[in-house]
Formats: structure tokens, C-alpha cells, sequence
């Protein structure tokens, strides 16, 4: 296998070896990738094609092929909007938050959670964790108003503490704090899995060894666990960043108030109230776009530093 | 060099695959879809409306067969998810793209501006008069003129049928047995209202022995408490500013000096606790809980709504409210009123078809729609499935989604007068004595907040008039200045920012729109 593998590459450099002999002679792998590139093909690739209705003036009755073409109107549209600035800011503040905040409390979670000795124990807190992942956004949205409302928890507490009731969800300085607790309420339990999966893989006879050279239990994780965990974090960071201005339409638009916007109001939320609402395919698909290509850099600008930092990024 | 060969190939390949794909999509709306005319020789035609979750209509189903007899045509409603109407736009526009738009359907958010330019609807100028008299009569003349006004290529061609309320149906209420309670005078002036909004919250009128009363209050983006904006002779619908004649000019009364003054008296409120506390963070369900558990004073909501209170407080609490129309109050210097719309858009369009058979069968169905005889059947629907006869009166069964089939010509929402709306009640009283008490107050309600009802001159405005500017629409702008000065976030001055700004990013063009189609009203 890794024999053909590497004909295959050392094929490619060769020009005098063409793709047709190339076919030919590995013609089993080129059959077995054929259904997955077919697929991509139908359900990737074409309705990508699709997107040049953020170029036209789309509408039901024209459909693609009939609609007017208008260029870059709709980015215009995005680009010149009075709130721009703010909605971009928003969602900037928020994608750090996720990045920064909320991105490595799985990481950390597992590494504790790997600590815990007591296999019942560790199956109990891993359930626990995972089970709001299942909650809808709504769901959860409505917890937490009813958790912040008068006569909810919060208020309880504050008010058996002495202090007068605050309604906090109608209060700009608290949306961040609560859009990243709730997120890590939400996922970070979920976020362990594929972590764990890593960990699960590592192999006990280097923990053995460290323990017989009496490295302490931290020590172990310092040294052992977190730097094999380390090309999973990166795999995992450039698929999230990829997804940096698209921060889930769910959970800013189940927290936010009107009270709120100036601090919540982001990409998904206009374009759910732009696009969406009134049927504005085309803005949508601009705006769609939009995020796409500014993923598309960061994941390439992160990839290139991870290949120049650390072994190697995802690809 | 080879590589590259290939990969043109493969993209000349997806091109020619999609644009097969995409031939689905741009049939000629007129030809597309074929007419089943069954072998008796009935026609049918595929009706969509809303339904909130009622069975869908089949052939041959007893639905189907009840508007057979009642219009001589087959009807087919396939089930759509209303979910607010968004779920339904997405797939109403689905089957248009497809080529395949229902016969008869309900527009939203519109969309018919669109489907006009592009010759898809029927043009019903001439052909409503001749075949579907009753619906011609039905809707009064400046009604079918606010239609006209919706044609976008300005030729004043009628493409729907509007949907009208004829009288003033949004009152405030107040509780009648509160106001009894702490002896009490039904408020006039604005400062009485305010004395009784006070003794609400102190003097406990729901006789708990807690202070636990909310002498008023509304919902979320400042909604459903129009009856503390009304005050200022603000036109407003649910909490959505509305247009009307401001010194002398058609004006969003969003931006007027009406709205500053009405949110400092609101503001004024919020401070002292007058108004609930929670109201900008309310959704519908926690609102109307506050208000059936006897705990509410005065809130706003449709006149005929004091019974469906009333009936659920006294399911949840035992209490009996009296839920009487609070005056229209005028603020010092100004006139108040409680904002009526005539006109709510359009109802029904047509496919445009030059099927002969179709456009016939399409108007016998509107011609039943708009024959006040026939009101009533398609109220009570069939006699088993959704209403009873009780007492030798037919009366509506309580809804029940899985067992009945979705009532889709509904004039009675759409096109009755008060009139018949108060028949209604009155019958439901003659089918029930026990629920006269609750009853009695939606016919009284009814019947008295009509005297404080105005027209507003924004009646019938086509939402097209905002097009381009979806912020204005939702009034995203207003909402969050108009919450946080309540809230006393911002101080009332921020309010001449928010009018600045509100000019700035499309309310001039939106006002400019608003001016033109105005004028071709009158």
C-alpha cells in the first residue's frame, strides 16, 4: 500500500507519465474514490454553482438562467450599510470569544476529565456534560430568561442577598458574558469527545515509563497527554476558524433583545432579518458568500502558520 | 498540460449538468401545472391559505366535498406549515420556482409585487365584476381603489382580493371589577389613568393580600400596549408604527414628536413601576399568563378578546374578570384614538392561466367567498367535524387539529362586518347560557370601542413600499431606541438621533414611496 502510495506521488513529478497510464495501472483506487468524488460533485460542487444568484436580481419566476444580472450590487449593499461597521464589529468581538474563550474549555475539560480515577464517575460527569449539547437553542433561550427573569434564580439570589432585582437580558454589558457561558454550557461537554478519542489512543507504556522516572500525575499531562493532543487542537482550531463570521444564527437570535443589539446584532441575525424574512435570495447569498471567503483566507493564513510553527496543519 | 485538459472537461461537465439541472426552473408560469378536470366534469383547483395545523383537503374528503356544494368546485388544499407564515413564503416560493403555483393562494410579505411584474398573476379587473358580483359588492369601492394602488406598473390593474375589517377591532381593556373593587371611576383624562394605574398597584383590587398586581404592561419590542401610545394620536398596529397624516403630511408616526412625548410618558411609567417591569422582555405566553392569572389591570388586545380572558382566568384562577373597553385617553394636546385598518393586504390572488375553465371555476369560489348568504356555512363548517347543533343551533366545536380539516375560506376573518361578527357571539350565546357572561363582553366591548376608532391614512399601504429597506420594514431602528428609552438606558433627547438616523438609512425614500402611493389613493 504505502509502496503504491508513494508510485503514485512520484508518478505525479513525472511529465512523461500521464494521468491516463496512471489510471490505468491503479485503475481499483481510482474506482473506489470515484463514488465519493461523484458525490461531491452533485452535492457540492453544482449547487455552489448556485452562487451567482449573489450577482443577479433573483427571482422565483426568472429562476437562475432569467433573472437579472446586477454584479456586485448586493455587496454593495452589504458594504454600504448604515449598521455595517456594527455588525462586523459584533461579529468579530464574538468569533474571538469563541476562538479564545470558549475553543480551549473542551481541551481542558478532557485533560481533567482523563485525571478522574473512577471509571462510573467519569461515565457520570461525561453524560452529564453531554446532555445540554441535545437541548435546541430555543430551549436553552428560554431557560436562561426564565433563570434571569424576575422570580428567577438570579433574581432570588440577588434579592435574599439584599439587592434589588435586574433584569440582565435587557442589559448590553451582560450579552457576552452570557452568550460565552451558555455556549460553554451548551457544547463544551460535546467538544470533549473527539478529545478523548485522541486520548483514548495514546500509549499507556509512555505513562508507564514516565511513572517509573517518577514524573507526578501533572507532570504526565503536562509532558505526555497535552503535547499528543496537540495536532488534534490544531486539526480542530482550522476547522473552526474557517467558520469565524458564521457564529450559528441559533444562539445570538435566541438571547438577543432589541435592547441588546447594539452588542448582538451580527451577520446571521441581518441576514435572517434582510434575506430570509422577505425573501431576498440574492442578499443573502452575497452576504453567505461573504463569510465564506473571509473563512476561506483564515483557514489558509492559520493553516500556513501551523505548517511553519508545528508539524503540520490540514493538509 | 493533460491535467489541465481534464479539468476542463470535468467543468464542462458541471456546466451541463446544472443547466439541465436549472431547466427545471424557468418554465413559463402560464403553461405550467395541468388542470385536472374530473370525469363528472368538476374542476379542481389547488388552494393554499393559512393553517396552523389542521388536516390539509384531499379529494373526495368530506371537506372537499362540503365546498363542492357550496361553490361547484373541487378544492384541494395540500397540508403547509404555517409556522408564522415564514415556513409557508419558503415553500410557496419552492412551488413557484418549480413551476407548479397554486390556482388560488394567500401572498405574504408582498410577494405579489414581484409575481405581478412578472406576468404571473391573473388580472382581475374586469373579469371580478362579471363573474363574482358578490365579491364586487362585498368590498366597498375605495377598498378595490387601495387595490388598485398595489399594481406596480402604475396602470391601476386589480391582481387580489383584499383582505377587510370593516370596523375598529383593537381595544385597550381595563378591568371593570378591578375598578369596582377599589370603587372607582372609569378614567378620562390621562391623569386619572395614571391615579387608577397606582391604586391597581397598591390597593391589591385582586384581593390576594399581596402586592403582586401589574397595573400594565405589553410585550417584547414595545408591543401590544398601543393603548398608552393612543394616548398621543399615534397611529399604531400591535405595536408597529403605522402612517398617517402629520402636520399635514403623510408621516411614519414612528419619527413624530407624538412618539417622544408618548415614550417619555411611558418612560415615566417603566420608572415608577407602573408598567411591568418585564414588558420589553414578555413573549406572547408570558404575557397572557400575567394576564389570565388576575394579576394584569389594563392591557391591549382585540376588543373580542375579553372573552377568550375572561373564560381562561376563570379555568385558571376561579376569578370572573369584567374586561371593559378602556376610552381612547388623549394625552393634554393631543387627540386619541384607536388606530383601525380597513384593509390588511391582499387575501387571495390568482394564477394568471388562460384556461377558460380554470378562471371560471377560480371565480365561482370568489364569488361564494364574498356571498354574505353564504357566510355562515363557511364559518360553521361541517356540521360533525367542526361545529354541533346545540339547541337547535349550530355552534363551533372547540378546534381540535387532529380530527378537523383546515377551514380555508374563512370570509368571516377576512371580508364579515361587525354585523356578523356580533351574530356570531350572539349565537354562541344561544348554544350556551353558561358562557353569557363571558360572551357579553365581547359583544359589549365590540359594539362600544367603535366610537374611538379612527381610519388611519396609512390604511392598505402596500408593503412594497419599503422595498430595499428591510430595516425600516421591521423596524429594527425603532424598536431599540423606543426599548431602551422605556427602560431609561438612553435618555429621551436620543430620541431626535434616532429620527436623524432613521431619515438617514432609507426613511426618506420609504416616506417618499409612502407620499407617491398615497396620492394615487386619493
Amino acid at each position: 500500500m504505502a509502496e503504491k502510495l508513494s508510485a503514485v506521488r512520484q508518478s505525479r513529478g513525472r511529465s512523461s507519465e500521464s494521468w491516463g497510464h496512471n489510471i490505468k495501472k491503479y485503475w481499483p483506487y481510482y474506482l473506489m474514490v470515484l463514488p465519493g468524488f461523484i458525490y461531491f460533485i452533485i452535492f457540492k460542487f453544482i449547487p455552489m454553482l448556485g452562487s451567482v444568484i449573489a450577482f443577479e436580481d433573483y427571482n422565483i419566476i426568472g429562476g437562475i438562467f432569467n433573472s437579472e444580472w446586477v454584479g456586485l450590487k448586493h455587496f454593495r449593499a452589504l458594504f454600504t450599510y448604515e449598521d455595517f461597521h456594527r455588525i462586523l464589529r459584533n461579529t468579530m468581538i464574538l468569533g474571538f470569544c469563541k476562538t479564545i474563550l470558549i475553543f480551549p474549555i473542551p481541551v481542558i475539560l478532557s485533560l481533567m476529565l482523563n485525571e478522574v480515577r473512577g471509571l462510573k464517575l467519569k461515565k457520570a460527569i461525561q453524560t452529564a456534560i453531554y446532555i445540554p449539547y441535545f437541548l435546541s437553542w430555543v430551549i436553552v433561550g428560554g431557560l436562561i430568561f426564565d433563570l434571569f427573569g424576575i422570580g428567577g434564580l438570579f433574581n432570588n439570589v440577588r434579592n435574599a442577598l439584599g439587592m434589588e432585582s435586574i433584569l440582565v437580558m435587557q442589559k448590553e454589558s451582560w450579552f457576552r458574558p452570557i452568550f460565552v457561558l451558555s455556549s460553554i454550557w451548551k457544547d463544551a461537554g460535546w467538544g470533549t469527545v473527539v478529545y478523548m478519542a485522541a486520548m483514548s489512543g495514546i500509549d499507556p507504556s509512555l505513562y508507564e515509563s514516565a511513572a517509573m522516572d517518577g514524573a507526578s500525575r501533572f507532570q504526565r499531562m503536562r509532558h505526555i497527554t497535552f503535547p499528543l493532543l496537540i495536532p488534534t487542537i490544531i486539526t480542530l482550531f482550522l476547522l473552526n476558524i474557517g467558520n469565524f463570521l458564521e457564529l450559528g444564527f441559533d444562539q445570538v437570535f435566541n438571547l438577543q433583545t432589541p435592547m441588546t443589539y447594539s452588542v448582538s446584532d451580527i451577520f446571521d441575525t441581518y441576514v435572517y432579518r434582510v434575506g430570509i424574512q422577505q425573501a431576498q435570495y440574492s442578499f443573502t447569498t452575497a452576504v453567505g458568500l461573504f463569510q465564506s471567503v473571509v473563512g476561506l483566507a483564515l483557514v489558509l493564513i492559520f493553516n500556513k502558520l501551523s505548517q511553519k510553527t508545528s508539524e503540520g496543519g490540514l493538509w | 498540460m493533460k491535467a489541465k485538459k481534464v479539468m476542463a472537461l470535468v467543468l464542462a461537465g458541471i456546466l451541463t449538468v446544472s443547466a439541465f439541472a436549472g431547466c427545471g426552473e424557468n418554465g413559463d408560469p402560464k403553461e405550467s401545472g395541468s388542470k385536472s378536470v374530473s370525469e363528472n366534469g368538476t374542476v379542481e383547483l389547488e388552494v393554499w391559505n393559512c393553517n396552523t395545523g389542521f388536516l390539509p383537503c384531499e379529494k373526495d374528503s368530506e371537506l372537499y366535498n362540503f365546498y363542492k356544494e357550496l361553490t361547484g368546485v373541487g378544492i384541494i388544499q395540500p397540508y403547509v406549515e404555517w409556522n408564522g407564515g415564514s415556513n409557508y413564503q419558503q415553500q410557496l416560493n419552492l412551488k413557484i420556482s418549480a413551476g407548479e403555483m397554486p390556482d388560488l393562494f394567500l401572498p405574504v410579505n408582498g410577494m405579489e409585487a414581484d409575481l405581478i411584474k412578472n406576468g404571473a398573476l391573473l388580472d382581475l379587473t374586469d373579469i371580478l365584476p362579471e363573474k363574482a358580483p358578490h365579491l364586487w359588492e362585498s368590498v366597498p369601492e375605495e377598498v378595490w381603489d387601495i387595490v388598485r394602488s398595489y399594481d406596480p406598473t402604475g396602470e391601476g390593474r386589480i391582481y387580489g382580493v383584499p383582505n377587510v375589517r370593516g370596523f375598529t377591532v383593537y381595544s385597550g381593556l381595563i378591568r371593570q371589577d378591578w375598578l369596582d373593587a377599589l370603587d372607582l371611576e372609569m378614567p378620562t383624562t390621562q391623569d386619572e389613568f395614571v391615579e387608577v394605574l397606582r391604586a391597581f398597584k397598591e390597593d391589591d383590587p385582586n384581593g390576594n393580600g399581596m402586592a403582586d398586581e401589574i397595573p400594565t404592561g405589553g410585550r417584547e419590542e414595545a408591543k401590544w400596549m398601543d393603548h398608552l401610545f393612543a394616548m398621543y394620536g399615534l397611529a399604531m398596529q400591535e405595536g408597529a408604527p403605522d402612517w398617517d397624516i402629520y402636520d399635514g403630511e403623510l408621516t411614519y408616526a414612528g419619527v413624530t414628536e407624538n412618539m417622544k412625548d408618548a415614550l417619555q410618558f411611558i418612560r415615566g411609567l417603566y420608572e415608577e413601576g407602573l408598567l411591568d417591569p418585564e414588558t420589553l422582555l414578555n413573549d406572547k405566553a408570558g404575557w397572557e399568563g400575567k394576564i389570565n392569572s388576575d394579576r394584569v389591570g389594563v392591557c391591549y388586545h382585540w376588543a373580542e378578546s375579553a372573552t377568550a380572558f375572561s373564560e381562561a382566568m376563570k379555568t385558571a384562577t376561579g376569578t370572573e374578570p369584567d374586561w371593559a373597553v378602556l376610552p381612547a385617553i388623549s394625552a393634554p394636546g393631543y387627540e386619541s384614538f384607536y388606530t383601525t385598518k380597513q384593509v390588511t393586504g391582499l387575501e387571495w390572488v390568482v394564477k394568471n392561466t388562460e384556461d377558460e375553465a380554470v378562471i371560471d371555476a377560480v371565480m365561482k369560489v370568489l364569488d361564494a367567498y364574498g356571498n354574505p348568504d353564504l357566510w355562515d356555512d363557511f364559518y360553521y363548517g361541517i356540521e360533525g367535524m367542526h361545529s354541533e347543533k346545540v339547541n337547535g343551533k349550530l355552534q363551533k366545536k372547540a378546534d381540535d387539529k387532529g380530527t378537523q380539516q383546515n377551514l380555508i375560506i374563512n370570509p368571516a376573518n377576512s371580508l364579515a362586518d361587525l354585523e356578523f361578527k356580533v351574530e356570531m357571539f350572539k349565537d354562541m350565546e344561544a348554544a350556551d347560557e353558561s358562557r353569557t357572561w363571558a360572551l357579553d363582553q365581547a359583544i359589549r366591548d365590540l359594539e362600544e370601542v367603535q366610537q374611538y376608532g379612527k381610519v388611519v391614512a396609512g390604511d392598505g399601504m402596500p408593503s412594497s413600499v419599503y422595498e430595499g429597506y428591510p430595516d425600516i420594514l421591521n423596524r429594527t431602528l425603532y424598536v431599540e431606541y423606543a426599548s431602551k428609552i422605556i427602560t431609561g438606558e438612553y435618555d429621551i433627547d436620543k430620541f431626535d438621533e434616532f429620527v436623524e438616523k432613521w431619515y438617514a438609512s432609507g426613511g426618506e425614500e420609504v416616506t417618499k414611496a409612502a407620499r407617491e402611493w398615497y396620492a394615487k389613493t386619493q
